[in-house]
């Protein structure tokens, strides 16, 4: 009885075998009879001559089975999201451990000293950076938009930021392709070569079909171009039901894997072996104000079923964590996401993403990305469960203290003393007297005291004077060519 | 069947959102020879009404809304061409023409609103999604347009509700037309900031605001 290993690896499942089968059997049947559409006359050609029965007029491609079979093969099954920093590398597999970002995209923020609700600007685009390379539990980065940056070229001033701000991977956001292409030419800058930056990606992409089965041009081209640079993308699969997907929970994530092999046909047609991760994003329609719902349960579910799926394509999977439709940092927000994020984690994600945001993706703070932290990082204890080798079964120790005794002193609790317990850095666990004499403080309140001691004392890691005057020099010479 | 009835079901048609019963009924209404004008604003209209207020009371859903809009307009085809025939007019609050700024995809929003304007009385030129200024422009000369209503769901795209403003003023047109904004972003702030007539953070709100401006309140 060799005690040895550890707990398996809880998996919550919603899916039997036969219906993650048959899930996948009737996307077969979707693809190759109602088809996508792909507003890219290149990938409607690639499809057509691998077999596609393509409608240009339509520019809906039917996609025989046999064709996305062959398609999935040539999926890696795995890739690293790679740092500046390789200590802070995140590599994915399906059945490792989770890793979590910030949601993308935010356009308004609370601000940190008045907790005023305003628009998101170039400065706090800093402050965020410099917060989330310093938070343990945040393990990548996403651009968040300064509403008083440039429109055009948004995108390539934020990668120009967060380089700056951040060792950690960065997962970039690009408006078109031709910026895409320039956000590519900075990353190989920083990692050497494009050979180098294809070795160590430190770059990845998120792009989304629209639902229902829409390909447009600039999805296509990303889709390609991190091909060609060998960056991982995750195929953002985000049907909306009762708007954009079906009503039903099993309707949209039937939509939602459809769409999901779509973009894999699509990838792997043009780059055999181009990484991808399987980002099932289910939302669900408010039926009565048509917003975009975050932060509810059917989400969850539906997003480990979508986990369910991955798994039996073998590919990592990245789902929505820490969401909520809150308003604010308020009892409503953590209340949603942790429950999203266990229910994520515990699904299997390698990706947990959310982390910050609030009200349906709109608006990020300080104080949410720092207790984000904290959930994340209970989220990945909790997926870790517990090692089992001999000596912890504690059977020695057990007979050691026997009957009515205790294990305060003994010394089995001291071997283990430190690395059973994860130590959260916000909770209170102290006696009520040293609440007071602390302040009395809410969970938020320390919160915000965190952020503003980490916005005062960290320092990110710098670029090099050679990078840094290289990337300058890109930067313009890219906004010049943009802005023509 | 009696009028009374007659006019029920039509109501009754849109409540519920049947389309067979809005289009029985309208053939009805001609069989018995009711003033076609009085069927739509004796029937289908109070339903709509009853629809609109369940709807802002959060009692309905948007498909129930949708629903009821399908049901007026499965009624209309077969009420109109009479009403044309006999030379009459329903009356119409205003022309509005409504579509989603440029680089802006998004659509489902502003489907709603355009729905909503269309059974609370105006006629709705709908032009879609990611249209340049402009075209815009252009296309609300074209419908002779009372109110141009500008779509955006995206902040990167809501700097084009204030440009679509600032050309027609270059144009010296601004104030050939009232112009409204809306969409998940968009609040009663930025709305007067870039100067826009009107801003409804719903569908409903928004043919409210559209019948004030217009000055045709209640």
């Amino acid at each position: 009885m060799a005690g040895s290993g550890k707990t398996s690896k809880p998996l919550i499942k919603y899916l039997s075998d036969d219906q993650v089968e048959e899930t996948h059997q009737r996307s077969l049947g979707i693809l190759e009879e109602t088809g996508i559409q792909v507003e890219h006359e290149g990938g409607l050609e690639a499809l057509e001559k691998a077999g596609a029965k393509v409608d240009h007029q339509a520019r809906r491609a039917r996609i025989p089975r046999d064709l996305v079979a062959r398609c999935l093969e040539t999926v890696p099954d795995r890739f690293t999201l790679a740092a500046r920093n390789p200590e802070k590398d995140c590599p994915l597999k399906p059945g490792g451990r989770p890793y979590s970002r910030n949601g993308g995209g935010a356009d308004f923020t609370i601000d940190l000293e008045t907790g005023e609700f305003r628009p998101l600007m170039l400065a706090d685009v800093r402050s965020y950076f410099k917060l989330m390379d310093a938070l343990d539990g945040i393990s990548f980065i996403a651009p968040v938009f300064g509403q008083d940056m440039p429109v055009v070229g948004r995108d390539i001033l934020m990668m120009r930021e967060a380089l700056a701000n951040t060792d950690k991977p960065i997962h970039l956001r690009a408006f078109t392709g031709e910026t895409l292409r320039h956000m590519f030419e900075m990353a190989a800058v920083v990692a050497g070569s494009k050979q180098q930056l294809k070795e160590r990606p430190l770059v990845s992409l998120l792009e989304a079909p629209i639902s229902p089965l829409r390909f447009v041009d600039v999805t296509v081209d990303a889709l390609w171009l991190c091909g060609e640079y060998g960056i991982p993308l995750d195929v953002c699969v985000m049907p909306i039901a009762g708007g954009t997907g079906p009503m039903t929970m099993a309707g949209n994530l039937q939509l939602l894997n459809t769409e999901f092999l779509g973009g894999v046909v699509i990838s792997q047609l043009a780059h055999p072996g181009a990484p991808l991760q399987y980002a099932a994003r289910p939302m669900a329609m408010e039926m009565r104000t048509g917003f975009s719902l975050a932060g509810s349960v059917e989400l969850g579910i539906m997003a480990a079923a979508g986990a369910q799926m991955a798994h039996y394509y073998n590919v990592p999977v990245s789902l929505h964590g820490p969401w909520s439709d809150s308003m604010t940092h308020d009892g409503q927000s953590i209340l949603e996401r942790t429950y999203m994020t266990l229910m994520a984690a515990l699904a299997g994600a390698n990706v947990l993403v959310g982390a910050g945001m609030m009200q349906q993706s709109l608006v990020i703070s300080h104080e949410q990305l720092v207790i984000d932290s904290e959930i994340n990082q209970i989220a990945f204890r909790a997926v870790e469960g517990f090692p089992t080798d001999e000596d912890r079964w504690a059977v020695d120790a057990i007979a050691r203290v026997g009957p009515g005794g205790n294990f305060v002193a003994d010394p089995h609790t001291l071997q283990f003393l430190r690395g059973e317990r994860y130590v959260p850095s916000l909770l209170c666990r102290d006696s009520r007297e040293t609440w007071e004499a602390g302040g009395s403080s809410t969970l938020v309140e320390r919160a915000r005291e965190k952020a503003v001691a980490i916005l005062h004392e960290h320092e990110p890691n710098p670029l090099s004077d050679d990078v840094s005057k290289a990337l300058n020099e890109l930067v313009s010479h890219a906004l010049e060519s943009i802005r023509g | 069947m009696d009028k009374t009835q007659i006019l029920e079901n039509l109501a009754h048609a849109a409540i519920e959102g049947d389309e067979d019963l809005a289009r029985e009924s309208a053939e009805q209404a001609l069989s018995n020879q009711i003033d076609p004008l009085e069927a739509v604003e004796q029937g289908l209209s109070k339903g709509m009404a009853v629809v609109g207020a369940r709807f802002e009371s959060g009692e309905a859903f948007l498909p129930e809304l949708l629903m009821a809009a399908g049901a007026f307009d499965a009624a209309m085809e077969i009420l109109q061409p009479e009403i044309e025939a006999q030379k009459k007019e329903i009356t119409k609050l205003g022309t509005v023409l409504i579509g989603t700024v440029k680089g802006d995809v998004h659509s489902i929003g502003k489907n709603v609103v355009a729905t909503v304007l269309g059974t609370s009385g105006f006629d709705v030129v709908d032009i879609g999604v990611d249209n340049a200024t402009l075209d815009i422009i252009q296309e609300a000369k074209k419908a002779k347009a009372d109110v141009i209503a500008l779509s955006s769901l995206m902040t990167t795209t809501m700097p084009a509700q204030r440009e679509v403003i600032e050309v027609l003023e270059e144009m010296s047109l601004r104030d050939k037309f009232l112009v409204m904004v809306g969409g998940g972003p968009v609040n009663q702030e930025w709305a007067d900031e870039i100067g826009a007539d009107g801003y409804g953070k719903s569908a409903v709100q928004a043919a409210e605001v559209a019948r004030r401006l217009l000055g045709r309140e209640g």
